[in-house]
């Protein structure tokens, strides 16, 4: 058994599995990030939708299946990306032999964890980003609260800094998993 | 050598991006017709491999007034805009031609 989800593409709407909608509006924030040409983008991004959905409807002709990730992964090869390249499924990551020359090692970053928060999120952001135990740090912060003001600065400093992980992609680089369709999918289920 | 292959294979993208907009203009001199339209002849033609290039493509040629648009209704799903090319376009592709022309004679003369 499989969630769906239902999606307007072009003027037409479509039944598609879950882990094929993640993964085609990571392939759409992509395109729409490097095609960058300002307020002209959104046409652009129209008219690649419209052609999206002419592909769906093709494939699925008149029956009334559900769109699934096989489908939406044939259907990205063929449209690829606005520079010509192909998507190489991961998100924000335009060199694409950086990715693979570092051997599945994933580029891990500092966010806040909006999903653990007490305050802002900074504790079990950090817990996630140096793979320690979020209670362990939580008491660090306290003791430092009460020894002087450097931890409650670092607190604020890190709030101000470090941006919050609110997309299902920010969190998988959270926690230094690829950004996979199957990876986004366990972050889109406890919202 | 891998690295031979891949810097030919290099300048031959360079030179496909080069003359792509003069591609356009030149599909839609012959007839107006539907993104997807365009998309195959280019296919068929090996000039590009995937259809993202276009878009960005279209939607700055159609912004310069090189070539515009009309919705047509479709018998089935929504209506599709359908390409045409401006008096600007024909214009600018009059002279894409004497530059393509310059260039390829050029090229032979070097050759030879």
């Amino acid at each position: 058994m499989k969630t769906v989800v239902n999606v307007g593409i072009g003027g037409r709407s479509f039944i598609i599995d879950e882990d094929a909608y993640l993964k085609l509006d990571a392939y759409l924030n992509k395109f729409r990030a490097k095609t960058d040409m300002g307020y002209h983008t959104n046409e652009v991004m129209d008219d690649l939708e419209m052609r999206i959905a002419e592909l769906f409807q093709q494939d699925l002709g008149s029956k009334s299946e559900v769109v699934n990730l096989s489908l939406v992964n044939k259907v990205i090869a063929q449209l690829g990306m606005p520079d010509g390249s192909a998507d190489d499924g991961s998100f924000g990551n335009t060199n694409r032999t950086t990715y693979s020359s570092e051997s599945g090692r994933v580029r891990k970053r500092f966010y806040r964890d909006s999903d653990n928060t007490i305050i802002g999120g900074v504790c079990s952001g950090l817990a996630a980003y140096l793979n320690l135990d979020i209670v362990l740090i939580r008491v660090l912060f306290v003791i430092c609260f009460f020894c002087g003001s450097v931890g409650f600065w670092a607190y604020i400093i890190f709030w101000i800094v470090a941006p919050k992980a609110e997309t299902a992609a920010q969190k998988c680089e959270m926690h230094g998993l690829p950004v996979t369709a199957e990876n986004m999918s366990k972050f889109s289920h406890n919202k | 050598m891998e690295f031979n292959n891949s810097s030919v294979d290099n300048v031959r993208s360079q030179m496909r991006k080069g003359v792509l907009e003069y591609c356009i203009l030149s599909i839609l001199n012959k007839k107006d017709a539907y993104a997807s339209s365009i998309i195959s002849e280019l296919k068929d033609a090996n000039m590009i491999v995937v259809e993202g290039t276009l878009y960005p493509l279209l939607i700055r040629q159609k912004n310069q007034g090189l070539l515009t648009y009309r919705w047509e209704e479709s018998t089935q799903g929504p209506p599709r805009k359908y390409y045409a090319i401006t008096e600007k376009g024909r214009g600018q592709l009059t002279e894409m031609d004497i530059a393509w022309k310059e260039v390829v004679d050029t090229v032979e003369l070097i050759k030879k």
